[in-house]
């Protein structure tokens, strides 16, 4: 092995097992669940936060040479920061909620499994770790308990098992040529039918383009604090790792940029004709994971971003009057809501001084021009989705209870864009981009009055299964034509 | 072609088949059942790579000095071990939510399931 490689310190263990060992004790003495999930939630966000303050670039490999290597850079920092804070809202939520034994016990194994896969860096154990994802995440969407939610869960566990089966194919054809899984062995490799077989499992778990198309309908039927962990970290688990490739290997950041710029265009159009909001919501998640694929040097900060603030927005969804977006106007909402509706949408709208922004200028800074003009008319497309959910009535008598998740997230995304904002300069660009987004939303409004809103239905079944193989032939065709699309 | 080459192929058209059935079958149940066929293939992919060259059982017939590639590469093996224990699961916890599914129309036809609204 290469001399890189360190021993853990003794922390690290301890700490990616404790997830798994409080969700066993949780089950046994369910009085135990809240400190035991506030120690955990706090612990990771800790982590994340102190990785990117201090800069840390640990790597460790666990168990001998062909063990778990494990690494600990800024770039696992911010996946690792909202995952304890998205964790830590969820629970401030559903608390309130009936939550069995059996949903703090999903809650902590999606916890742990999530930090797992954020920190590992070899092809096998991620495998793992994102099945333990996939699976605690199907079985927190059966908490929905209707027959939709039966069929929506079904759908998201084969797909996202289909897609890990290919993965694996990818992973022997690796480890046959290269005699190891660590994920340098695969960027050293030439691009061929293995990288192709990889990125395809990851491109499904990140939700990305039209290996994502099974996205929007299930984050828009589960249970709203489900929504909200699955559109803020558990697509996470598929990006970092897509994200680390291609810091790795320029070549596969070509490859992806232009599935990238396709998936924030197609989760624009979708997002602008949809009716209901949880859709809308769905489908700007899709964009956005397609825009933090764009950049390893901004992917980071845009998934914190965008993750804290489509967690905030999801987790509100519960007290909307009103799903249906037509009616939004005529139904007024607590203050205590539309705070936190208006701070997450102009968050993720990318106005200053909000963590958004930051990101979304880290993300233009980092690319090449003709891609960050892209981008730029993808803000507008942004501008105009989001301003469809703040034109609910303001109520200012405060009769709503406080919602304490939402709240924290919002403040989280206050205090870190503050942090970076002021750093940052091109506020009028923001200025520029925000009324165009709006004015843009105002002339799809009649279009869409009229009826002229019908876009094809693309999330059934065999569209997500033609949409893996339709990426997956046409990722093949790229690299035999030399890598360009 | 050496025979262990062509066994690689036929694993991947294997898979290759699964893929497809999982896109044709109308039956729920049967899309299942061919994703357990892409499943396997891809174990029987990892057995056929830790085999390295052999096609025969592995008992040595030659005494004396053995070599590392004598022997079958233990990983790929310990690696497509956990691989089939989560296969198996999940396929369990799909088999379950298609017994319940069952309720909604008994010949599990995938189209009843979806809705018809719009996107």
């Amino acid at each position: 092995m290469s001399t890189g490689w360190m021993p853990p310190p003794a922390w690290l263990p301890l700490w990616l097992l404790a997830p798994y060992g409080a969700a066993f004790l949780t089950m046994l003495l369910p009085s135990l669940s809240a400190p035991l999930l506030l120690l955990c939630c706090a612990s990771t966000a800790g982590i994340g936060a102190a990785v990117l303050i201090n800069n840390t670039n640990l790597t460790m490999l666990l168990l001998g040479s062909q063990g778990v290597s494990l690494s600990l850079e800024p770039l696992a920092g911010w996946f690792l920061l909202l995952n304890g804070l998205v964790c830590l809202a969820v629970w401030l939520e559903a608390r309130h909620r009936p939550w069995d034994r059996m949903g703090w016990m999903l809650l902590l194994v999606l916890l742990g499994a999530l930090n797992t896969s954020f920190l590992t860096t070899d092809l096998i154990s991620l495998y793992v770790s994102l099945e333990v994802v996939g699976i605690s995440a199907f079985l927190l969407i059966l908490k929905g308990d209707s027959a939709n939610a039966h069929w929506i869960a079904l759908r998201y566990l084969l797909i996202g098992n289909t897609a890990m089966a290919f993965y694996l194919i990818g992973a022997g054809l690796v480890y046959a040529q290269a005699g190891s899984f660590q994920f340098q062995a695969l960027a050293a490799l030439p691009s061929g039918a293995p990288l192709v077989f990889v990125l395809l499992g990851l491109l499904v778990k990140a939700g990305v383009f039209l290996n994502g198309l099974w996205l929007p309908r299930t984050h828009a039927e589960a249970p709203a604090e489900v929504s909200a962990l699955l559109s803020g970290v558990v697509v996470g688990g598929g990006a970092l790792p897509l994200l680390r490739l291609e810091q790795l290997s320029p070549e596969i950041a070509r490859l992806l940029l232009p599935i990238g710029l396709a998936s924030g265009l197609l989760g624009v159009i979708y997002a602008l004709a949809v009716s209901d909001a949880k859709r809308l919501l769905a489908w700007s998640t899709l964009g956005q994971m397609g825009l933090v694929l764009l950049s390893p040097a901004a992917g980071g900060a845009m998934a914190l971003g965008h993750g804290l603030a489509k967690a905030g927005l999801f987790l509100t969804a519960r007290h909307w009057p009103t799903r249906e977006l037509s009616r939004w106007r005529d139904q007024a909402l607590d203050w205590k809501l539309q705070l936190p509706i208006w701070l997450g949408s102009l968050s993720i709208a990318g106005l200053p001084p909000l963590l958004g922004y930051a990101a979304k200028t880290r993300l233009e800074l980092s690319l090449a021009p003709a891609p960050a003009a892209g981008l730029l008319l993808l803000s507008a497309g942004s501008v105009a989705i989001y301003s469809r959910l703040c034109w609910a009535p303001w109520r200012r008598d405060g009769a709503a209870e406080w919602p304490l998740g939402p709240w924290l997230l919002t403040l989280a995304l206050l205090i870190g864009g503050l942090g970076f904002s002021l750093s940052t300069g091109g506020w009028l660009k923001a200025l520029v981009v925000l009324p165009a987004g709006v004015l843009l939303d105002q002339l799809l409004q009649r279009w869409r009055q009229r009826g002229m809103a019908a876009l094809p239905q693309l999330d059934r079944l065999p569209d997500l299964l033609g949409g893996l193989g339709l990426v997956g032939a046409g990722l093949l065709l790229a690299i035999n034509a030399g890598g360009e699309w | 072609m050496a025979p262990i080459r062509l066994l690689e192929l036929l694993i991947l058209l294997a898979a290759l088949a699964g893929f497809a059935g999982l896109l044709l079958r109308r039956n729920l149940f049967l899309k299942v059942l061919a994703m357990d066929v892409v499943g396997s293939a891809v174990v029987a992919l990892f057995v056929l790579l830790a085999a390295r060259s052999g096609l025969r059982s592995p008992i040595l017939q030659r005494s004396g000095e053995l070599l590392a590639q004598d022997y079958a590469d233990p990983v790929p093996q310990a690696v497509i071990l956990t691989a089939i224990v989560i296969g198996l699961s999940i396929q369990a916890l799909l088999l379950v939510v298609i017994t319940q599914l069952a309720r909604i129309d008994p010949s599990l036809d995938t189209a009843s399931f979806e809705p018809v609204e719009r996107p």
